[in-house]
């Protein structure tokens, strides 16, 4: 059973392992080779093929069912009784229009090994760009990170002295109140605020005194 | 006179005198049928007969299992994940330990001189294979390795590492070949296709999934270049620390070296040819288009 395939002198494809082309040719009754094998041939279950009284259906009567006529019942005939079925050989492959659905289904569902190949390489490499645009992102980001690192460190040091300046300024502020005024003022009131625009207003008098000043040490007016 | 030794000696004589062999003068040899065990019974197991004290457990109604008395149960209480999404429409690879087909080897159920295919290990039973429940073939394990001394050409579906390392040290080859689920029906049962009448269809190429892994030579793939497969068995060889034979100068090297096309289901059958059982006859097509469309 195991030689069953191979006992007959048939065409093969051979591949060679020194690397040669593929080459056809018959190969002999398969040889002994000098080996005591022990091959258990054992005899398979017998084929019922029932060529005594074939059951072939009558195509032109009414009697019989629909699916005794089709194509596909034909060729189960000519493979089980043969050339006694009555069924023309040439009628067991696809007729041509059948052919060309085949064909173009396979074309559709089960493209040629080239164009196979071309579509798993191009997944491969949009994968693969994917990734690597990716990762460089990452990286790109991850350079910069130190610098966003100090940065953010010295918004955060700026801001809390910023408050801290801010608070002092308002304590200033209300001491200098309190001082004028005598009591502990709300510094939302009406009194605060006009207190706070004085204090402003002489502040900025006094800048501009000693800015006019140090302009006139530098450039003093000349009087014709 | 030479006293000739008369051959089978005191067996033969007790065989002719001792009454024939029946059922009535048989018995197994002791120590290989055990008594079985059977629970409840006697003086002291009787009584409930090992049941318990009344409740469900003596009259045989506690529920359903995995129920835990009215709490949500494990299998409930745990959420669902999708580990096994779809696992109903994978690929499933029936394995063969190496072990295994040497032991079929061995009992002569698979022939090493000739290429070892499904088809033969379905017919040595050896496999069961079930192509309509998602089985795309066999894949070769490495348990076993120890024991395999066979020189073999065989062609499986997968193949783990160290298994090709097996055979290969062995002087033997192993190819991966990818069959579609119709192409894998006929080849495992290829009488009842042959019965139907139907021209041998060709062998469709693996999905975009599986082609990587039929044109690697690592795998030993049937796509792959023959070139890189030599390569791949001279690393092979020293990964493992095993000298390669050198198949070309075996006796058998003509039967280790055939392969099949990948095209091809059957050796020395071609795509498009109609076997006929009941007269013994192949019959070939002799159109063009339908040549054509059969040599792809």
């Amino acid at each position: 059973m195991a030689a069953y395939m191979l006992c007959r002198r048939t065409a093969m494809f051979c591949w060679a392992i020194r690397g040669l082309s593929s080459i056809k040719s018959y190969i002999p009754v398969s040889a002994q080779c000098g080996l005591l094998q022990q091959i258990a041939h054992y005899n398979p279950k017998p084929l019922k093929l029932n060529l005594k009284n074939p059951y072939i259906p009558d195509k032109d009567s009414e009697n019989t069912p629909e699916w005794q006529k089709t194509a596909k019942y034909d060729r189960k005939l000519f493979g089980r009784y043969g050339f006694s079925s009555g069924v023309n050989p040439a009628e067991l492959w696809p007729s041509h229009a059948q052919l060309e659905e085949m064909i173009a289904e396979e074309r559709e569902w089960n493209p040629p090994l080239e164009v196979l190949l071309k579509n798993v390489e191009a997944k491969e490499m949009e994968a693969n760009a994917k990734r690597l645009g990716r990762e460089k992102l990452i990286a790109g980001n991850m350079a910069k990170m130190p610098k966003m690192v100090a940065d953010w460190r010295r918004e955060k040091r700026e801001a809390k002295l910023k408050l801290k300046e801010e608070k002092a300024r308002r304590d200033r502020l209300l001491a200098e109140a309190r001082e004028r005024f005598g009591y502990a003022l709300d510094p939302r009131s009406p009194k605060f605020l006009e207190m706070v625009s004085d204090i402003e207003k002489e502040e900025k008098k006094k800048k501009n005194d000693a800015k006019t000043k140090q302009t006139e040490d530098h450039f003093p007016t000349i009087y014709f | 006179m030479s006293f000739t030794k008369k051959p089978g000696g005191k067996a033969l004589d007790l065989l002719q005198h001792l009454p024939r062999i029946t059922l009535g003068n048989l018995r197994p040899e002791p120590g290989t049928r055990k008594p079985e065990k059977r629970r409840g019974r006697g003086q002291h197991g009787g009584n409930r007969s090992g049941r318990g004290h009344k409740g469900e457990r003596q009259r045989g109604n506690r529920p359903r299992l995995g129920f835990e008395g009215g709490q949500t149960p494990f299998y409930l209480a745990i959420p669902k994940y999708g580990y096994n999404e779809g696992h109903s429409r994978r690929p499933q690879y029936q394995p063969l330990t190496l072990r295994r087909l040497q032991y079929l080897i061995d009992l002569g159920r698979l022939d090493p001189t000739q290429p070892i295919d499904l088809t033969q290990m379905v017919n040595g039973r050896g496999v069961t294979i079930q192509p309509l429940k998602r089985d795309y073939g066999v894949q070769l394990v490495e348990e076993g390795a120890g024991v395999f001394a066979a020189k073999v050409n065989i062609e499986v579906q997968m193949a783990s590492e160290a298994a090709i390392a097996a055979i290969e040290r062995n002087g033997g080859i192993v190819t991966t070949g990818f069959y579609d689920p119709r192409s894998l029906a006929i080849l495992c049962k290829p009488v009842p296709f042959f019965i139907s009448g139907q021209p041998i269809p060709k062998r469709m190429f693996p999905g975009e999934d599986m082609v990587r892994y039929y044109t690697d030579a690592a795998n030993r793939g049937y796509l792959a270049d023959p070139g890189k497969i030599q390569k791949a068995r001279v690393a092979l060889a020293q990964k493992y620390g095993y000298v390669l034979p050198d198949i070309s100068k075996d006796e058998l090297f003509h039967m280790l070296s055939m392969r099949k096309d990948p095209r091809q289901i059957f050796f020395g059958l071609l795509p498009g040819w109609v076997v006929n059982m009941p007269e013994k006859k192949i019959l070939k097509p002799t159109d063009e288009k339908l040549l054509q469309y059969y040599s792809t």
